[in-house]
């Protein structure tokens, strides 16, 4: 018999079906500051209710949550919709959070930040896409990078941020997580890594490559731009701040 | 000292800022920010390299916790002279090349960041910042092969390019999981040290750690020098700017050599791998050789002759001869960029004037024409095998007499017999108004560059693995049991000597042989026009892959 409380972080840390509940939630919540508060508050959410209610876990937690990682991931290689891209890829990551809960790691709400914050990023530009192009769809309009190319800096600087790419606190602490793992798990969380960086360069492809098209649209002002270097400058800075230790 | 250490990686990182925040304010003049730091960079290089040869001790640098360590020894301090020079004069190169793209401030920040992430690789210290700087050389090569954003094919070469680099990540991520686990320290020095006092070190499984870790570090290698079934990526990536194919061809696809030099340390302790890490380098160079020349692209067949070059590069390893390997990807990687870098230059003139002399080298190499006299053939045969031994031999002994008790030693010797009598003997069908002055000329250049490689290659040998006891156990790890070694040997030599043998037959019956192309031959044929089929696997399992995910994606929609 499963216990409910497990069930009920399991909603937040998600394991397949359960990590349909986020997903769900996430198609019907349209607005990007939800969105960005959604991504940084559910996994802390799961964290926080795990180490209050300790629940019991299943012997088949650990497989359970590597195959919930690898089948985001894998489904995210032909997302087109990058909204849907970003939770698939938040639910990847989340569910391997239960490795370093399951072996006492103390850091796993620093893990949800140095992810959480890029993915938070992504949300509001996927919400600055839908606002300029109506949809954010890879390989729909293309050639950002010559319509709108601070936009573009910027989406690739997260989106780079987000697939646990070095310099970025998540390669941190995506590396503490495979350490602190065992053997065989080690060898499926490195090709679970490798999974996302293939799916994030399809969707950099998909978005900045191409001729310009013929729509205006206006690029991100000045300000803002450097508002969000500034939000990646720090987080790089903390991580190593934090991380030197490792 | 300690900060001329840091410096060399953290200038390109300074020059990448300025050009950066400099480029709204200067224009296209800000290339020469970068291309100043660089040389400041390259300067800093050749101050510590100088330092190195000096006999200054080999030093680590903390830049805080337990990763961030830069190291200086010889190995760190001759890569990034070579590293600062190759990019400094891509640098340069690019000032006017790049001037009419796009994006022009942007090519010069992405190849200042590119030398910093070589800089901070051959410099790591410890296994979290190699990690960083090994994982960095893929993202930074993926946007500089990507650099015309319009093009989408430069992009989806680079892709491949990126998903090959991935894939030899996965290794080497395990190999430093491994290295922590068994020694609970990032810390490369340390790490080799502890190997050092207690080489039967177990892991998981009961494995012995240096086999499985020497394994790991090989495949990540192999990924990033285009090893076979790993270098798809190579001969396509030409849709960057020429530049860039520079900088690869020269220096990034040369991390494999370097990588394995790092953990020299490790690979004397191991028993199988450096056999492996032959036979893959063997066939690489082979297949890459081949291929090369059945190309009718230029470009492609710059790609496997760097493929080819490359299992050189690995076969050198695997036989022991690390500092062999550091020279030959040197060597290369300077050759190799100055044909990138002139090529543009000299196809131009070569449309006004191919500027080829019309003499025996022409007559023989473009017109295939056959000289009037010729000399005897076995007196040719002689002289083809009897001056390359020679010549080999004697210039081998006067640097190391004990050179002969090193199978390695041997195997190049061998291979520098082979390649020698080739050469001499293609000189009986040159026509030459003189054959035995162009004979001498031959000669007197094989003897030039046999010296000239045996004694750079033994200057390194010093330089680099000073302690003669190391450099044997290296020998003494990639050996094998001498019977085996000896027959070999012979079979090599039979095979050898039977192919002169048909040589010398097909030459004495010339037209009464049927030489039509047998069905074998055509099968053959067909099969390295299609380079193998590798890639029409790769792209066929890539389709999968995504129709796969597709389909789930329907199953499943958003949930």
């Amino acid at each position: 018999m499963l216990d409910l409380n497990f069930l009920l972080v399991a909603i937040f840390l998600p394991v397949f079906p359960l990590s349909i509940a986020f997903n769900a939630l996430l198609a019907k919540v349209k607005h990007p500051l939800l969105r960005m508060f959604l991504f940084l508050g559910w996994p802390l959410v799961g964290v926080f209710l795990y180490q209050t209610i300790e629940p019991q876990v299943p012997q088949w937690l650990v497989p359970m949550a590597i195959f919930t990682a690898v089948f985001y991931a894998f489904r995210l290689l032909a997302m087109r919709e990058v909204g849907v891209w970003t939770g698939f890829l938040a639910t990847s990551v989340w569910a391997c959070f239960w490795l370093p809960l399951l072996y006492g790691d103390r850091d796993v709400l620093l893990y949800g930040f140095w992810f959480g914050i890029p993915l938070a990023i992504l949300a509001l530009l996927v919400g600055g896409l839908e606002k300029r192009y109506g949809a954010a769809y890879t390989n729909l309009y293309g050639g950002l990078a010559q319509t709108v190319p601070r936009f573009s800096g910027v989406f690739v600087v997260t989106v780079l941020a987000v697939v646990a790419t070095p310099i970025f606190p998540a390669f941190l602490g995506m590396l503490n997580i495979v350490v602190a793992s065992k053997p065989l798990v080690v060898i499926a969380l490195v090709g679970l890594w490798a999974l996302w960086s293939w799916a994030g360069m399809r969707l950099i492809q998909g978005m900045i490559v191409g001729e310009p098209s013929d729509d205006r649209v206006d690029d991100m002002s000045m300000p803002l731009t450097w508002g969000f270097g500034a939000v990646m400058l720090i987080l790089i800075v903390a991580g190593f701040a934090m991380t030197g230790d490792l | 000292m300690n900060s001329l250490i840091v410096l060399v990686p953290a200038l390109p990182i300074i020059s990448a800022i300025l050009t950066h925040l400099l480029a709204a304010g200067l224009g296209r003049r800000v290339a020469r920010v970068s291309v100043g730091l660089t040389l400041l960079t390259f300067l800093a290089a050749v101050s510590l390299l100088v330092l190195a040869l000096m006999g200054e001790p080999k030093q680590v640098v903390s830049l805080g916790g337990q990763w961030g360590v830069i190291l200086f020894d010889p190995l760190s301090s001759l890569m990034a002279v070579v590293i600062s020079g190759i990019s400094f004069i891509v640098h340069l190169y690019s000032v006017r090349y790049m001037a009419e793209e796009g994006g022009y401030a942007r090519f010069f920040v992405m190849l200042d960041f590119m030398t910093a992430s070589l800089l901070l690789m051959v410099a790591a210290g410890d296994l979290v910042t190699l990690l960083i700087a090994w994982h960095m050389v893929g993202v930074m090569l993926y946007f500089l092969l990507g650099h015309d954003t319009q093009s989408h094919s430069a992009y989806r070469y680079g892709l491949w390019t990126f998903i090959t680099y991935r894939i030899g990540d996965i290794p080497l991520v395990l190999a430093a999981v491994v290295l922590f686990h068994t020694y609970g320290t990032w810390s490369l020095p340390e790490i080799f040290e502890r190997l050092a006092a207690d080489p039967g070190a177990e892991t998981f499984f009961g494995f012995s750690v240096a086999e499985v870790v020497g394994s790991l570090v090989a495949l990540a290698a192999f990924a990033r020098s285009a090893q076979i079934l790993l270098h798809t990526w190579l001969p396509y990536t030409m849709e960057g700017p020429t530049p860039v194919s520079a900088l690869m061809h020269a220096g990034i696809v040369n991390s494999g050599g370097f990588l394995i030099n790092r953990f020299a340390p490790l690979y004397i302790h191991t028993g199988d791998v450096l056999h492996w890490v032959f036979i893959v380098g063997l066939v690489t160079a082979v297949i890459g050789s081949v291929l090369m020349l059945s190309q009718n692209d230029v470009k492609k067949s710059l790609g496997y002759s760097t493929m080819g070059q490359m299992g050189f590069m690995i076969m050198e390893c695997g036989v022991g001869a690390f500092s062999l390997a550091i020279f030959h990807l040197i060597a290369h990687g300077l050759f190799k960029g100055t044909m990138f870098l002139s090529a543009g230059g000299i196809i131009g003139e070569a449309r006004k004037d191919d500027g080829v002399p019309k003499d025996d080298l022409y007559t023989f190499v473009v017109e295939r024409e056959a000289p009037k006299v010729q000399q005897p053939l076995l007196v040719m045969v002689g002289i083809t095998l009897v001056i390359p031994v020679l010549v080999l031999v004697l210039t081998h002994w006067w640097v190391a007499p004990d050179l002969y008790q090193r199978q390695g030693a041997i195997i190049l010797l061998f291979f520098g017999w082979i390649t020698g009598a080739q050469l001499l003997f293609s000189t009986y069908h040159m026509k030459a108004a003189n054959p035995w002055r162009l004979l001498g000329l031959i000669l007197v250049s094989f003897v030039v560059v046999v010296v000239g490689y045996t004694l750079i290659s033994h200057a390194f040998d010093l330089f680099l693995y000073n302690d003669p006891e190391f450099a044997s156990q290296l020998y003494k790890a990639a050996g094998i049991d001498i019977v085996w070694f000896d027959a070999l040997v012979v079979l090599t030599t039979i095979i050898v000597v039977l192919g002169w043998v048909r040589a010398y037959r097909v030459e004495k019956l010339g037209s009464h042989i049927d030489q039509r192309p047998t069905h074998w031959w055509m099968n053959f044929y067909s099969l390295i026009s299609r380079e193998f089929y590798i890639i029409d696997f790769y792209s066929g399992l890539n389709r999968r892959l995504e129709a796969a995910s597709a389909r789930l994606n329907v199953w499943f929609r958003w949930g």
